[in-house]
């Protein structure tokens, strides 16, 4: 009897926490993940999380400040600015579909109600070489991280600010779909994204610490030890998703798209400090 | 006390039940013995098993701390049926665990998941 | 179409009684039965794909039966297509199971 009563008071309450969950909004959603990690780690100053496991792994953290003396994304840069600033075959350039220059960091993610879809970055900087009829870049590897890189060094300090517009339900939409493949298990085995970054962040795995996923859109392009060189946000997903033995999807295509769109928005009020460099 | 009696008796033997309790060399008892190695392997194995990216297992190198430590399974496991089932697939006893389904999603062959479940026994 | 095929080798089988000739239709219904085998496991896999929930390793199973099946190693390239199938079935029914986001328990809205 007494275990009944157990199993019907549980019961009420997941069904409460359902309708809960499906009534939430974006900023519901933004205060219930930030203060997730509050609790988790009440240490950490909230600025930290711009540093990732560093901001709650204290040996990491010294390698990471040496290499961070040397920075190992610096080349990055300069060949990133000498992309932004070279003329295409049509005489025009990067500058002509951005004059409002580089620091471009905190515009996207963003709506684009005209597309229907969530606009990157990356896809921006491609639909500027395609409309001038150059050859886009690839997504993942090779010179997207170069101005990537120096496209984010250029934004550094700007403020994580997406906005999911309320004039078209088609934005809350992507946001909603990239949330819900946030919590969905993929892959043989079983992971969501967040049972690494949220559940169980700051344990270790093996001899990782799992990173906190407040503060993970914020210093992409990303220097990894690992690849040998920076790569991208979605370079970064199709790893997890292979990790977990999930078949990945294509980088900047709608799922990542939506992906990035929700995990960049749960970052909002961080500042950016790419490009990072990471074990 | 039904769950005590059950702990010990049957299921694979006694012998291995005693060989790990005990620290005989299992190697003294050949058929449990190299069951319970070979999925000792197999929960180190990285590729395979990888028990040890979330549970510590003592005197075992690196282990993660996500899950909880193997250790005392025999007073937490009613049987090693039971146990079967949790390395199976553990969201059937939580909906929310983290753990990767071994048996269902076929992570490891029946072969290699009966061996774990041998060494895992034995903790 | 498997009866049909097996009807057909049957006859061929009748028809040329030299046991070399045996042999060689066995292998022919073998090559079939696998090829099946091989279609429905990639069915499977697309229709996980369908749904997002295809698995990182599923294709490349499929595509490893197929050289197997190829080199006449039916033993291996059916078992191997059985578990690619199966690895569809899962990643199908894994993404069904979520169609609902269910938000985590330890998740607080206030």
């Amino acid at each position: 009897m007494k275990q009944l009563f157990r199993h019907l008071t549980l019961m009420v309450i997941t069904c409460g926490f359902i309708t809960a969950a499906q009534a939430t909004t974006p900023e519901e959603d933004l205060k219930a993940f930030q203060n997730f990690y509050k609790k988790r780690f009440p240490n950490v100053e909230y600025l930290d999380y711009v540093n990732g496991a560093y901001a709650i792994d204290p040996v990491g953290r010294e390698n990471w400040e040496a290499i961070e003396e040397f920075p190992p994304y610096e080349p990055f840069i300069d060949e990133g600015q000498a992309i932004w600033e070279k003329p295409f075959a049509n005489g025009k350039s990067f500058k002509d579909c951005f004059p409002d220059g580089p620091a471009l960091g905190s515009k996207y993610p963003s709506w684009d109600k005209e597309k229907g879809m969530v606009m990157t970055l990356p896809l921006a900087l491609n639909n500027c070489l395609e409309a001038n009829g150059e050859k886009p870049m690839k997504y993942k590897k090779g010179p997207i991280n170069d101005i990537l890189s120096y496209i984010a060094f250029e934004s550094r300090g700007q403020i994580t600010n997406v906005v999911i517009p309320s004039d078209d339900p088609r934005a809350l939409e992507a946001y909603e779909d990239g949330k819900k493949f946030y919590y969905t298990r993929r892959g043989q085995l079983n992971f969501a994204c967040a049972h690494c970054h949220l559940q169980n962040a700051g344990m270790i795995l093996r001899t990782e610490i799992l990173s906190p996923a407040l503060g993970h859109t914020t210093h992409f392009p990303v220097y990894r030890s690992k690849w040998g060189t920076v790569g991208t946000l979605h370079r970064r997903f199709t790893g997890c998703n292979k990790q977990v033995r999930a078949k990945p999807f294509k980088a900047h295509g709608e799922e990542y798209r939506n992906l990035e769109y929700f995990l960049t928005y749960m970052s909002n009020g961080l500042p950016m400090n790419g490009p990072g460099a990471r074990k | 006390m039904i769950g005590n009696t059950k702990k010990w008796i049957g299921v694979a033997g006694t012998i291995t039940v005693l060989a790990g309790q005990f620290l005989i060399s299992p190697a003294i008892f050949a058929a449990g013995g190299n069951a319970i190695e070979e999925g000792k392997k197999i929960a180190f194995d990285r590729k395979k098993g990888n028990c040890l990216a979330c549970h510590n297992i003592i005197n075992a190198p690196s282990p993660g701390n996500i899950a909880p430590a193997l250790v005392a399974m025999k007073a937490r496991y009613a049987s090693k049926e039971e146990l079967r089932m949790q390395i199976w697939d553990a969201t059937i006893k939580n909906p929310e665990s983290a753990m990767p389904p071994f048996g269902k999603h076929g992570i490891l062959s029946e072969a290699d998941l009966e061996k774990v479940i041998e060494y895992v026994w034995t903790l | 179409m498997q009866k049909k095929s097996v009807l057909i080798s049957s006859l061929l089988a009748w028809m040329l009684s030299s046991s070399l000739a045996t042999t060689a239709v066995a292998d022919e219904v073998s090559a079939e039965k696998v090829k099946k085998l091989i279609e429905a496991a990639d069915e499977a896999r697309k229709q996980a794909a369908s749904v997002g929930g295809e698995w990182r390793d599923t294709s490349k199973m499929i595509k490893k039966a197929k050289g197997l099946l190829e080199k006449g190693d039916f033993v291996a390239a059916a078992k191997l297509a059985n578990k690619a199938a199966k690895q569809g079935h899962l990643g199908y029914e894994q993404a069904m199971s979520q169609k609902e986001l269910k938000m985590p328990s330890y998740i607080h809205y206030e």
